[in-house]
């Protein structure tokens, strides 16, 4: 025990130069330049902008939208507006769903509780507050 | 009391008989991909010592690739005394720091389809019960679609043969987690753009410029419309101040996505930086044309005044 306490100076501070040197490293898009990560962060919010839209383009998607009176231009609004990293959880959720079940029931139910109901201001998931009452 | 606990014993026993009910299939053969029935890859066995699976499962992934390495030498890289065992993310940043790229698979029809290509697949195994976990790694390295059998290296066993249900249950159990690792610029045969396109950022972001430059331009020839590849390679050759090498890829970004607004961004800094400060206003009037007042207008200044050809170029027109 004793020795260990001997050398905890050294490695601390090799942990604090380790940790340094990472975020040297991690801070690659010197500054002024845009790194590849913020654009790749971009993109893939796109790709999953795109899914959300895909899956609400369908009818029996709209048709459950319908039943429940929610207006679909509004949730396409509300899909617009949301961050990527709002965007990157709704589509883990959705990846994260039991898989074998209806599709739709599954689509629509995400739908509903992510974006439907805090529209409606039931829930507030999402920071972007437009409640439609 | 005694008989209290062989209850209580019985009811945890049928309650996990009950969790295990449900068989995984196994995978319908991947379109695209042969549907060998048998397949074993001749991949290098590093038994394991006492709890060091984790040094052993990565030694046995880098040297199918070629890499000269043994457990003993992974040790310190990935095993923790303390806790006897190795970390994940530890086994995944040693990879990176012999210049591999770390692709996580989707699902176990792609972690077929990568055998089927010649990749063995690490994978995560939890060999206990949720609430009393034994966190294992083993390399899958073959199957046997008519025994329904998965071939792994684990532990001290060379080729072991586990049934799919055995192994998906313990596969399961500890998060679905399997990848190839594999050297940059080899594209998994599995790969999607965006995910191979942030395992190679990976690579940049850890200091691994040779290896993410050469995965990134693997990715510019296989999925010709992602921009962040060739902006990528750009900001590799920035970060290593190669300034002329960085404006030439920036310049090829804009011409390809003349609408990415971070490529001419980059470019005007690249070009300040290689003497070409007229220019360099002009790329960064093109950026923020694009996207209003999304960038600084500072830019740096250029000690090279050796007059280096400047390029011409013209701003997207935007309707």
């Amino acid at each position: 025990m004793q020795s260990i306490r001997a050398y905890i100076r050294q490695v601390s501070l090799l942990m604090v130069l380790a940790v340094g040197f990472a975020t040297t490293f991690s801070s690659a898009s010197v500054a002024g330049v845009v790194g590849t990560g913020e654009v790749l962060t971009e993109q893939r919010a796109d790709v999953d902008r795109q899914s959300l839209m895909t899956m609400l383009d369908r009818q029996d998607v709209k048709d459950a939208l319908s039943t429940m009176g929610v207006d679909e231009s509004e949730v396409e609004n509300r899909i617009q507006s949301l961050t990527p990293s709002e965007l990157a959880d709704f589509n883990d959720q959705l990846a994260d769903a039991p898989v074998g079940q209806d599709v739709v029931g599954i689509i629509v139910l995400f739908l509903l509780v992510f974006i439907v109901t805090d529209l409606l201001c039931a829930t507030n998931i999402f920071s972007f507050i437009n409640c439609i009452r | 009391m005694i008989a209290g606990l062989f209850r209580a014993l019985a009811g945890a026993l049928v309650l996990f008989l009950v969790g295990c009910a449900s068989v995984h299939p196994w995978p319908k053969a991947a379109s695209g991909v042969n549907s060998e029935s048998f397949v074993q890859l001749d991949v290098p066995f590093f038994p394991q010592e006492r709890y060091q699976c984790g040094p052993a499962a990565l030694a046995t992934m880098l040297a199918s690739q070629s890499v000269p390495v043994t457990a003993e030498a992974l040790v310190p890289k990935v095993y923790l005394p303390g806790r006897e065992g190795s970390l994940k993310v530890e086994l995944v940043a040693a990879a990176r720091q012999y210049g591999m790229l770390v692709y996580p698979l989707a699902d176990l029809t792609d972690m077929l389809a990568e055998i089927d290509s010649g990749h063995p697949v690490i994978v995560m195994q939890n060999l206990g019960f949720d609430w009393f976990p034994q966190w294992h790694f083993a390399v899958v390295i073959g199957y046997d679609s008519s025994e329904e059998e998965l071939i792994l290296h684990t532990d001290t066993r060379r080729a072991n043969r586990q049934p799919l249900g055995v192994f998906y249950r313990t596969w399961d159990r500890a998060g679905q987690w399997a990848a190839v690792m594999l050297p940059a610029g080899d594209i998994p045969v599995t790969a999607e753009a965006l995910p191979y396109l942030e395992s190679a950022h990976d690579l940049e972001s850890t200091g691994q410029q040779a290896p993410a430059f050469a995965a990134y331009q693997a990715a510019v020839a296989r999925w010709p419309g992602e921009p962040a590849a060739l902006l990528g390679m750009g900001n590799i050759a920035y970060a290593q101040q190669k300034w002329s090498d960085a404006a030439r890829h920036y310049l090829g970004t804009v011409e390809k996505f003349p609408r990415l607004a971070p490529g001419w961004n980059n470019l005007a800094h690249a070009l300040a930086r290689s003497g070409c400060a007229s220019q360099s206003v002009e790329a960064l009037a093109c950026a923020n044309e694009l996207r209003p007042d999304g960038f600084p207008l500072d830019l740096p200044t250029s000690d090279d005044a050796s007059g280096s050809t400047c390029p011409v170029f013209n701003c997207p027109v935007i309707d």
